[in-house]
């Protein structure tokens, strides 16, 4: 008798240690997955067409969880209050055969109709509102072109025409004015890619012959996360990139800067190339390239890029532009003003004043552009920067790494 | 008609024709051969199950890689590209080589004995489609053993990734081909049905008499001849433009890969109803029987059902809101899946009507029907949340869809499937699953079940994309995978253990007497196993549940069993059909083929004559040969005479003509 109420005991004390135990696992390792609120929330929205398509949602689910609520009670009490509890109800005679009733289902159809209206009338409302610029907002409408690549994003600003080369054209980070409606027209070459930044609208496919578009607007200046949504290859899950919105001036200044060629760094007489930091470690397998710290404030961060670095070699750097002629980057890459205009890759005339690199993988630092230059097919799998080093036996050595590391941080 | 079929036959017999030596019938009834060549609907749904069973325990290994793939941000269990090939064989597993012939294992062999018949209307074609579909398994797993690799272009395959520019190997090839064969298969298997469904049902059994099993059946044989043809018609553009440089989808020569999203999912829809109305059919069977009380409201289930199936071929753009469609269209897609909410709401109602005021009894069976009600209403409210289009903007292709889709095939069609198991093993096998184990493995199903994919819809709405074979960990998506993982691992073993107490049951359970459950349906009547000609009698039906009729009305019935004996004898007794090999011999002429269509690499050395163009010829005429001998051999079957007891004699050829 004790002793089976001494198990009793430490069983009941062991269930709530258990328990307790859970809870303090959960507690302490952050497990709180219903939160909504990182980089590429739908919930946290920071613009009027995410906003719609949110509140959408918002209808559905409130709607949908009170027919949850009603039609689950039912099915709760129904299932305990019918259930035979003993062998000997189970086994009793058979209830009345009933084979049901016309007027309960003609109610339930109706109400169901009816909640369906409820859902129906805001989805009306939002696929008007979210396919273009409202009209009285059309004439402030700042238009961009998207263009998706296996695996990265081509941004060209037909408003912003440079002599002789055309439209203003960027890769993988998107700077837009806050405030302003943004139209963007989306387009492929090679498969179908997604344009989708959460945070500011659902997304629209980029398909080949195809020409989509969306519009989306930042209500306050910020620094959005974008990712590919639609499968493309290989490296789908790493073609990623950034939206940042700039106030009125800011953006203009960025565009005075960008529509600038290339940033020249001139040698003083006598001065010898150094080494800027210490060669290569080796990364892991898919290892990030973001650090902690740069998610604190990625805005300031970004803005911090469009100035020189410190401590530039400058002869260091006009190895590194020799180099990227004669390593062949040019064929590929367009640095406006230094005599590279490649095309089938993303444009670098200003790659040093942007926040990532490799499509929003990998931050835009030394380590992380000595790392993407020396094995890009380690980065990011099946990319065409490593088949081009195959295709045109391209061999970097550590100094050769480190003269275009310098020089590509140096075009702001 | 029965009585003119009947004597039909009969006259057939007295002139028995002569043996041809160039036509062999295989008699054998055990070993190998007699599998290869059986044509009996049980004996071939039963391989149906065994196949789909395996092809599920392979794409449920291919889910648990993905899943620790996944477990935590910047994983290394896979590479890029074995990821996504894990994603696109596991859905393709699951929803052509798993759900489906699982279906089908059910269709074969329960829908026969549920409207009385003693095998399907072709059993010869019901075993070609069988042995196609085995084939068609194999063409799409053979990459696995080659150089090339499995299929990587997602289960949807949208071009032009799926081109010869973008994906240059054989693996799309073998996907193309193979999923062409499944369509052959499905396609003559779903005729079959309706045929069977149509024409042989017993005397008595009209169409508002049908089980709602079999309701089920009749419309997704329908929906399968109906959408297949799309994706046919899909898949040789694509096997055009990489075998023989046409353009229908390449980019480059002005190809159009939004075609091919229509195509696809103008089948693809219905497919989704395709795995889901079986379920909701079993589901229908499970509810009255447990609750002892016919399914509420009959004729509005069944007209539900029909409804959804017509509705599914006008909703299929509602996969493609993000592809730019305009307002109109993308509003009237929107409205139109709406629509479809209030046909399958209409069927929740009506399945609580069913146990409301019953004698629920909560087996193993009951367990798991209860749990796909919920779980697929749960699914279904996702649903509803996607077809608001705005709303699925930020959805579309991220892990909100993965969270749904998953709810309604699992928690939908599959807790069904398993539901349809434990509730017909004793039928097929004379055998009944332990409650306890079956219990437990129902719990630990349901728990691994929603730990998995309950977090998915948070996962989704914060903005992580499906098919994503890594992810940073600042994106606060760590949690919810980790637990996902967890869960998968639960589920995992959910599944192990619901499957290792299959196994010990078929081979060691309690055996039972027929009608284990006190069911409600004609096939209950039968022996366990049911002997292979089914019905002794051809039975008469009176009422809609034909089986609790007859035990409320046990001395009419047997009076009348004993004349229609009598009459059947005098006709010549049981008639059944002979088995045959040229089925066989058939699929496996088409499975030459596509291996000479997708895997050969074409040489053109000796001029055109290749060995791609050889075997592909081979395959041909092996297949051209099967079916010309199987036409040829003649179908007149022999006919089994029954002692009083019941009992064949024991030689069984004495009783052939």
């Amino acid at each position: 008798m004790r002793l089976s109420s001494l198990l009793t005991s430490t069983a009941r004390w062991g269930r709530a240690g258990f328990a307790l135990g859970a809870l303090a696992l959960l507690a302490g390792c952050d497990y709180n997955f219903w939160r909504m609120d990182g980089h590429q929330s739908t919930i946290t929205v920071a613009g009027p067409v995410a906003r719609s398509q949110l509140e959408v949602f918002y209808v559905t689910c409130w709607v949908t969880l009170v027919i949850f609520i009603l039609v689950g009670g039912v099915l709760a009490y129904a299932t305990l209050k019918f259930r035979a509890k003993t062998e000997a109800e189970e086994k009793a005679i058979p209830p009345e055969q009933g084979h049901g009733n016309p007027l309960i289902e003609l109610g339930l159809i109706g109400a169901s109709v009816l909640a369906l209206v409820i859902i129906a009338i805001p989805t009306l409302k939002g696929i008007w509102y979210t396919y273009d610029v409202p009209e009285d907002r059309k004439a402030d409408t700042y238009e961009i072109t998207a263009t998706g690549y296996q695996w990265w994003f081509k941004f060209e600003y037909p408003s912003e025409q440079i002599a002789g080369s055309g439209a203003l054209t960027t890769g993988n980070e998107l700077v837009i004015p806050a405030g302003r409606p943004v139209r963007v027209n989306v387009r492929a070459i090679d498969v179908i890619h997604s344009f989708w930044v959460p945070k500011l609208a659902g997304k629209v496919d980029m398909i080949p012959n195809r020409g989509n578009f969306l519009w989306l607007q930042a209500d306050e200046p910020g620094y959005f996360w974008g990712q590919c949504a639609e499968y493309c290859g290989d490296s789908h899950a790493v073609m990623r990139f950034r939206v940042i919105a700039l106030s009125p001036k800011d953006f203009a200044d960025w565009v005075a800067q960008q529509t600038s060629p290339a940033r020249n760094v001139t040698p003083k007489p006598g001065e010898t190339a150094k080494a800027q930091f210490a060669s290569l470690r080796t990364f892991k397998q898919n290892e990030s390239g973001i650090t902690d710290k740069y998610d604190v404030a990625p805005l300031e961060a970004w803005k911090a890029k469009q100035f020189p670095e410190k401590g530039e070699n400058a002869a260091l750097i006009a190895q590194g532009k020799a180099l990227f002629v004669s390593k062949t980057c040019a064929s590929c890459h367009e640095v406006r003003g230094h005599g590279a205009a490649g095309i089938s890759g993303p444009n670098l005339t200003h790659i040093g004043a942007r926040s990532m690199l490799a499509a929003g993988l990998i931050e835009n630092n030394a380590e992380q552009l000595q790392r993407w230059i020396h094995d890009p097919g380690a980065v990011k799998p099946g990319n065409k920067m490593a088949k081009g080093y195959l295709d045109n036996n391209i061999k970097l050595t550590p100094e050769n790494e480190v003269a275009l590391v310098a020089y590509l941080q140096s075009l702001k | 008609m029965e009585a003119i079929l009947k004597s039909d036959l009969h006259a057939k017999d007295a002139h028995a024709p002569a043996k041809s030596t160039l036509f062999w019938r295989p008699t054998a009834q055990t070993g190998l051969i007699s599998w290869l060549t059986t044509v009996d609907h049980k004996k071939i749904g039963f391989l149906y199950g065994v196949f789909a069973l395996f092809f599920f325990l392979v794409g449920g290994f291919e889910a648990l890689l993905i899943r620790l793939q996944l477990m935590y941000p910047n994983g290394t269990v896979l590479t890029a590209q074995q990821y996504n090939t894990m994603f696109t064989m596991h859905g393709t597993t699951m929803i052509f080589l798993a759900v489906m012939p699982l279906s089908a294992a059910f269709f074969n062999f329960i829908m026969p004995l549920q409207i009385g018949a003693r095998d399907v209307a072709f059993p010869r074609l019901n075993a070609f489609s069988l042995w196609t579909f085995v084939a068609g398994a194999i063409i799409i797993n053979l990459g696995w053993f080659m150089h090339d690799g499995a299929p990587d272009g997602g289960w949807v395959g949208y071009a032009p990734l799926t081109s010869k520019t973008f994906a240059a190997d054989h693996s799309i090839d073998m996907w193309v081909m193979g999923l062409q064969l499944l369509g052959v298969a499905s396609i003559a298997a779903s005729l079959n049905f309706i045929v069977t469904i149509i024409n042989l049902r017993a005397p008595g059994m009209t169409m508002m008499r049908l089980p709602v099993f079999t309701w089920m059946t009749l419309i997704t044989a329908f929906l399968i001849v109906l959408s297949f043809p799309f994706i046919t018609i899909a898949l040789v553009e694509l096997m055009m433009d990489r075998l023989f440089g046409t353009n229908f989808f390449e980019v480059s020569n002005g190809g159009m890969p939004i075609l091919w999203q229509h195509l696809f999912w103008v089948f693809g829809h219905p497919e989704v109803y395709i795995l889901i109305l079986p379920a909701m059919g079993i589901v229908s069977e499970i509810l009255p029987t447990f609750s002892r009380k016919p399914l509420f409201g009959y004729p509005i289930v069944v007209f539900s059902g029909a409804s959804i199936g017509f509705l599914g071929f006008s909703v299929w753009s509602h996969h493609m809101f993000t592809t730019g469609m305009g307002t109109m269209a993308t509003a009237a897609f929107s409205l139109a899946t709406m629509a479809i909410a209030v046909p399958t709401g209409v069927k929740i109602f009506n399945w609580i009507g069913t146990l409301w005021n019953g004698h629920i009894s909560m087996r193993t069976p009951m367990m798991f029907a209860l749990g796909f009600v919920w779980m697929f209403m749960i699914g279904g409210f996702s649903g509803v949340m996607h077809s608001a289009a705005p709303a699925d903007a930020q959805q579309q292709d991220s892990y909100f869809v993965i969270a749904h889709f998953h709810y309604v095939l699992i928690g939908g069609s599959l807790f069904a499937l398993l539901a349809g198991i434990h509730y017909w093993f004793p039928l097929m096998f004379g055998r009944k699953v332990s409650e306890f184990w079956g219990k437990l493995s129902f719990w630990v199903i349901f728990a691994g079940f929603n730990i998995t994919f309950f977090p998915m819809h948070f996962l989704g709405l914060n903005g992580m994309p499906r098919r994503t074979f890594t992810y940073d960990a600042n994106l606060g998506w760590n949690a919810a995978n980790f637990i996902a993982t967890i869960g998968a691992l639960i589920l995992g073993v959910g599944i192990f253990i619901y499957f290792a107490v299959m196994v010990y049951t078929f081979l060691k359970g309690e055996k039972v007497a027929k009608d284990v459950w006190d069911a409600r349906t004609l096939e209950w009547s039968l022996p366990n196993p049911p002997p292979e000609y089914n019905y002794r009698v051809i039975p008469t039906v009176h009422a809609r549940d034909a089986y609790w009729y007859n035990k409320q009305h046990k001395e009419e019935i047997a009076r009348e069993e004993a004349e229609k004996a009598k009459a059947e004898a005098a006709h010549g007794g049981i008639h059944m059909p002979h088995q045959s090999i040229y089925p066989f011999v058939a699929s496996l002429g088409l499975l030459i083929a596509a291996v000479g269509i997708a895997v050969i690499d074409h040489d053109p050395s000796p001029g055109f004559w290749g060995k791609k163009i050889g075997v592909s010829m081979i395959g041909g005429v092996v297949m051209l040969a099967g079916i010309y001998f199987w036409a040829l051999e003649g179908n007149e079957g022999y006919h089994l005479h029954l002692d009083d007891e019941g009992h064949a004699p024991a030689d069984k050829n004495a009783a052939k003509h």
